[in-house]
């Protein structure tokens, strides 16, 4: 590697990207340079996922330009970004489990003569490509005797054999295990020996500091800077550009937190959860803040008894669901993480969705009372403010905002006392997150115990009177919320900071 | 194969559930002709005197198995891409009506051979256009065909008849017959031969063919086939075709086989192929399957249902077939649980 | 609360019609169209009684039609339910037969009639349990699944009748059910019986939690089972309750015939998924009616009917499924799409 060859292989140049009401990416100018490993940070929110999309032809730019390679690049699908020169490994796994390792590498790529191979160098390329990076893995095996992390460096073998030069990787330390993200780092070094750059992009900021040669910060869908890592003073300072002054707290005590314990939960373990044990209050607003894939979303399915666990979880001193049939009776109830997946039944109205965590309480001998019904589903159209003509409107046509208090309305229809609410803003424009922030601390001061389990640490830090930070499927730290919260080290812990580099 | 066991960290026990698994239906073929040779045949008529294992048992059971065997690969290529095409029974009652009409008003061999095929292929296009174009739910899509394809099979045979056949002034042309019952090679008629060499093109197809490792991807990961540039629609398109010409192949070996062109001949048809299929270990799935392994399964079940009927009467068949389905979707559930244990 | 419900648009009067009422209004529009033309087209065909018929010459198919739609709402098939009208038959038939018959066919176990139909109607049943522990425990497709019981149900029926059917020293009760005659009207019981199973099956689907329960199923598997909803038990009832009306059909119709033929139901669960779809059930799940599944039914009766009436040969029918069947899916999926838009 010499000086010569680093030239700059991506440039962008002005980016923008609109939503309605929203500048997801704000004239975003910076470019990569060849055979460096480019880590690409920021807080959720901050425009990455959205410049990434743009990069590997999901989303077509508001303005602005691209060049890859010396030439205009507008990709329009994945396919047209390679053949530009940029591959992305996405957070789901492109492989296919039934072929072998091979068969995978060489898939879309073969060289055919009347419908059968022929040969050609491509098997042996490949295969070099492979030995290269990762010679353990044999070519010849099926993929799906492969492990998770031997899975992903096959397709980040499809990636560099593919010709592709840049390789986008999001997070994909997700769902590895501390071996396997040395393994991966090995081979991204190796990529970038054999003149590949690597896009990467991690939350967890050793990783970066490790593996990561340039970094672009961003923040509210600006740029805030590119520049070597060695430029950087340190995880405090790094830390420090990505929250810039913009966390902004609007948290307020509300001093109605009871004494008795509604929920107490005692060394759970799951295949990511590690010894999680708390309890909840009554009156409290719990939260859960850490990166995707610390385990927050399984401890909410734990404590719903939507996933098996080991460990003990007591309910207003009795056991707690082992089912989400069971849970609900108990008084549980779960917003899901994914809305539209989990939560909703998009396909029926407002008025069919309410009543299904609670039928008893409009059911006499399993006939509905059709005016019962309606009633609650009139009344949380008004008490949540859910924007409709008619609670008869199908739930697939309201916004993510109304959809999400549809969802929000079945669990409060079930008269649970302890609500577990998964990223209950996700994907909500910002007028219905104050309402919904409203609707929680509402329900808190009215006795209920409520834990939000979120990955936006503005969220956590604007509702919750105590914060649970999690890191790869721990506890590591409980907070006290209040004005003298020190963000810095939050950011440190929940990205795999060690307590010694608080300060 | 020899790479599957070079893969080697697995434990012993493992190995074994994958040899199991690749090869157990060999060995299944290997007990039910073992079995049914332990019978004392003497008693029935329809079979020559001795042993199952007679020479003319055998030539029998190949001769009436080649409409199953020709479809069998072609089908298990269709259910390995994920989909299901439930008409083919409907495909080969019109197949064999039109190749009969077709030898009855005088056209050669050859011509009427060519065109069965062309109007399989045709039918195969239609499920194709029905499922890949109109995005309608295949079961569903190849059960209208499977109505409309027997309609239309049953309106070419003309009123009060119930078959294209000999009789009112046209008469089959001699050489109808050979094809499915004249032995040609080994005293196993061309039929047969047909099926043999359509099975080993799909083995190479499987093994070296853009089409057999595109189907792989299709059901196995659609997703990840498209991102890798595979048109997963042409795909299946394809195989629709083929599995219409195929299902032509076995309309012609059956009506050649009966001297006549029923439109009923291949009722039941699907489920025998879905049961021959599974029986040799495709995943319903999608992604996993082999074509000999099929073809195989069609032996055991053209095994199994002959040599039944030399032990219990011909209305024991549907309950052993349906039976034999459970069994085999039960099996290859278990099965298919424990490859992703290990 | 009361100023609530004053406030929001309220009641049905209201609101606009579900798509599950836009879409069994439309079907049962295109039914009565079919009819008229075809009085234009069919010399007496628009007589009184000729409606009369279109209904109770199809009440087994309507009636298996309720169960098999259950099941297509919650996402699953039951193709299995013609096998289980000829094996029930069959039973009842068998259990019902004295003991001393000349020969095989025409000697049985001697069961009081009552006890016969139960123990018919058990052997529906275990088929049903069959589709059930397949589907749910098993998680094979319900499409395999579903033709391998139909199979196993219709070869039973075979076995015990080798292969033909058994129609003598039969109780003389046997014959009763199936053709009697309520009201002093030529209205057989078994239509009348049909007719209950509409209503009920209406009311359940409407106003009762075990209709909701389906639907909740079939539009989001996930979200009902994160909702508290057990779907396994819920989808095994479905099955014992499609197998069941099945078996009751058999029953009916081998009363009504004196006979347990092993070819009897033949192509009826066909049949009974062709409506279903006519009458806008999605095979998607989560949507259809039963009122649609009806006037489904009618739509096939009144063009099959036709049909016959224009002296078409019987053989028309399978074309004329097929083509209305495709054109009920696509246009049905268009005039939602187009509502919706």
């Amino acid at each position: 590697m010499t000086e010569e060859q680093k030239t700059s292989v991506l440039s962008v140049d002005g980016l923008t990207k609109d939503y309605p009401g929203v500048r997801a990416v704000d004239n975003v100018t910076f470019s990569i340079q060849n055979s460096v490993v480019h880590c690409l940070v920021g807080e959720n929110g901050a425009g990455k996922s959205t410049l990434v999309k743009m990069l590997t032809g999901a989303l077509a730019p508001t303005a602005g330009a691209m060049t890859v390679n010396g030439k205009a690049y507008v990709p329009t699908s994945p396919q047209e970004a390679r053949e530009g020169g940029i591959a992305t490994l996405f957070q789901e796994l492109h492989v296919v489990d039934e072929l072998t390792v091979l068969e995978n590498l060489t898939l879309g790529m073969e060289k055919s003569r009347f419908g059968f191979f022929v040969k050609s160098d491509l098997e042996d390329r490949v295969t070099q490509t492979l030995a290269t990076i990762e010679p353990a893995i044999d070519p010849a095996a099926r993929v799906s005797t492969l492990s998770v992390a031997q899975k992903q460096i096959v397709e980040i073998a499809r990636a560099a054999s593919s010709g592709a030069n840049i390789i986008i990787m999001d997070e994909p330390t997700a769902a590895l295990s501390e071996r396997e993200v040395e393994r991966l780092f090995t081979v991204i070094r190796r990529l970038r020996e054999n003149n590949v750059t690597v896009i990467y992009i991690s939350h967890k900021l050793d990783e970066i500091f490790e593996l990561g040669d340039t970094v672009t910060v961003m923040r509210d869908g600006k740029h805030i800077t590119t520049c070597p890592l060695s430029d950087v003073d340190g995880r405090a300072e790094l830390i420090e550009m990505m929250i810039g002054r913009t966390v902004f707290q609007s948290y307020s005590p509300r001093g109605k937190i009871g004494e008795k314990v509604v929920l107490k939960a005692e060394g759970l373990n799951t295949k990511l959860l590690k010894n999680v044990s708390f309890d909840i209050k009554e009156g409290e607003i719990i939260g859960f803040y850490g990166l995707v894939g610390a385990g927050k979303t399984e401890v909410a399915r734990a404590l719903f008894g939507a996933d098996s666990f080991d460990g003990k979880v007591t309910f207003h001193g009795k056991p707690g669901g082992r089912t989400p049939k069971e849970a609900i009776a108990k008084g549980i109830a779960l917003v899901p993480e994914e809305r539209r997946t989990q939560g909703l039944f998009t396909s029926l109205t407002i008025r069919e969705n309410v009543p299904v965590m609670n039928l008893p309480r409009v059911t006499q001998n399993g006939v509905f009372k059709a005016e019962d019904v309606r009633t609650a589903a009139q009344e949380f159209v008004t008490q949540l403010g859910i924007a409709t003509s008619s609670i008869e409107k199908h739930t697939e046509k309201l916004s993510g905002g109304n959809q999400q208090k549809v969802v929000l309305a079945k669990c409060l229809f079930s008269q649970a006392d302890l609500l577990l609410l998964d990223e209950p803003t996700r994907g909500v424009d910002v007028g219905a997150k104050t309402e919904i922030y409203e609707i929680i601390k509402d329900l808190a001061n009215e006795g209920n115990a409520v834990a939000v389990f979120s990955s936006e640490l503005e969220e956590v830090l604007g509702i919750c009177d105590r914060v649970f930070l999690m890191f790869d499927g721990c506890l590591q730290e409980e907070i006290e919320n209040g004005p003298n919260v020190d963000i810095a080290h939050i950011l440190n812990v929940v990205t795999g900071g060690q307590d010694e580099d608080a300060r | 194969m020899s790479s599957q066991s070079k893969t080697a960290e697995q434990s012993v026990a493992s190995g074994a559930a994958n040899f199991l698994r690749n090869y157990y239906i060999y060995f299944v073929l290997v007990a039910i002709v073992a079995l049914l040779s332990l019978a004392n045949l003497d008693q029935f008529a329809l079979f020559e005197r001795g042993n199952f294992l007679n020479k003319r048992n055998i030539i029998n059971i190949l001769r009436v198995s080649a409409p199953i065997l020709v479809v069998a690969g072609a089908f298990t290529l269709l259910m390995v891409s994920g989909y299901i095409d439930l008409s083919i029974g409907s495909t080969m009652g019109l197949t064999a009506v039109i190749y009969a009409m077709l030898a009855i008003n005088g056209m050669p061999f050859v011509p009427a051979f060519l065109l069965t095929m062309l109007a399989g292929a045709v039918l195969g296009a239609i499920n194709g256009i029905l499922v890949v174009r109109l995005n309608i739910t295949p079961v569903i899509a190849t059960l209208i065909t499977l109505s409309l394809f027997k309609g239309i099979a049953l309106l070419l045979v003309q009123d009060g008849v119930s078959a294209i056949k000999s009789g009112g002034g046209l008469k089959m042309p001699a050489w109808f017959n050979d094809y499915g019952r004249d032995g040609v090679f080994l005293k196993l008629p061309a039929a047969f031969w047909v099926a043999v060499a359509v099975t080993l093109v799909l083995i190479v197809v499987q093994n070296r063919g853009k089409l057999g490792k595109y189907a792989a991807a299709t059901g196995g990961n659609p997703t990840a086939a498209k991102l890798s540039g595979i048109n997963t629609g042409r795909t299946v398109f394809l195989l629709y075709v083929i599995v219409g010409v195929t299902a032509a192949l076995a309309g012609i070996a059956r009506s050649s086989f009966m001297s006549l062109g029923d439109p009923l001949s291949g009722d039941g048809m699907e489920l025998t192929a879905i049961l021959v299929v599974l029986l040799g270990g495709t995943a319903f799935s999608g992604g996993e399957g082999r074509v000999l392994r099929s073809f195989v399964g069609a032996l055991i079940i053209m095994a199994l249902t002959v040599g039944m009927l030399t032990i219990v009467p011909a209305y024991y068949q549907t309950l052993v077939i349906g039976a034999a389905l459970l069994t085999a979707a039960a099996t290859n559930h278990l099965v298919s649980q424990k490859g992703k244990v290990s | 609360m009361s100023s609530v419900t004053d406030t929001l648009p309220s009641g049905p009067t209201r609101s606009k019609m579900s798509d599950e009422g836009f879409i069994s209004s439309l079907v049962a529009a295109v039914a009565i169209s079919l009819f008229l033309i075809a009085s234009l087209l069919v010399p007496n065909f628009f007589q009184w009684q000729n409606v009369v018929n279109l209904v109770t010459n199809n009440w087994a198919v309507i009636a298996l039609g309720v169960g098999v739609s259950f099941l297509l709402v919650s996402g699953n098939f039951d193709l299995s339910v013609g096998g289980i009208v000829a094996l029930s038959g069959v039973l009842s038939v068998w259990f019902a037969q004295s003991t001393e018959g000349a020969n095989a066919l025409s000697t049985g176990l001697g069961l009081p009639y009552g006890l016969a139909i139960a123990c018919a109607l058990l052997g529906s049943l275990a088929i049903g349990a069959l589709n059930a522990l397949f589907v749910v425990r098993f998680g094979i497709p319900s499409i395999i699944v579903t033709l391998g019981t139909m199979m196993v149900a219709r070869g039973i029926a075979q076995v015990i009748t080798h292969g033909s059917q058994r129609n003598t020293n039969l109780p003389d009760a046997f014959g009763y059910l199936g053709n009697l005659s309520l009201f002093g009207t030529s209205i057989k019981f078994p239509v009348v019986l049909m007719g209950l199973l509409l209503v009920v099956a209406i009311f359940v689907e409407r106003k009762m939690v075990f209709g909701r329960i389906t639907y909740w199923i079939g539009a989001n598997p996930e979200a009902a089972s994160l909702s508290g909803i057990d779907r396994a038990r819920h989808i095994t009832k479905l099955y014992l309750f499609s197998a069941g009306i099945a078996g009751v059909v058999g029953i009916l119709l081998a009363s009504e015939y004196k006979s347990g033929f092993s070819n009897r139901g033949l192509l009826m669960e066909f049949d009974a998924l062709v409506i279903a779809l006519l009458g806008g059930v999605a095979i998607a799940g989560g949507f259809g009616s039963v009122i649609g599944m009806f006037f489904g039914a009618i739509i096939l009766a009144v063009v099959t009917s036709a049909a016959t009436g224009l002296v078409l040969s019987p053989d028309w029918q399978f074309i004329l499924k097929a083509v209305a069947v495709f054109l009920a899916i696509v246009t049905q999926t268009w005039a939602l799409a187009r509502r919706n838009k």
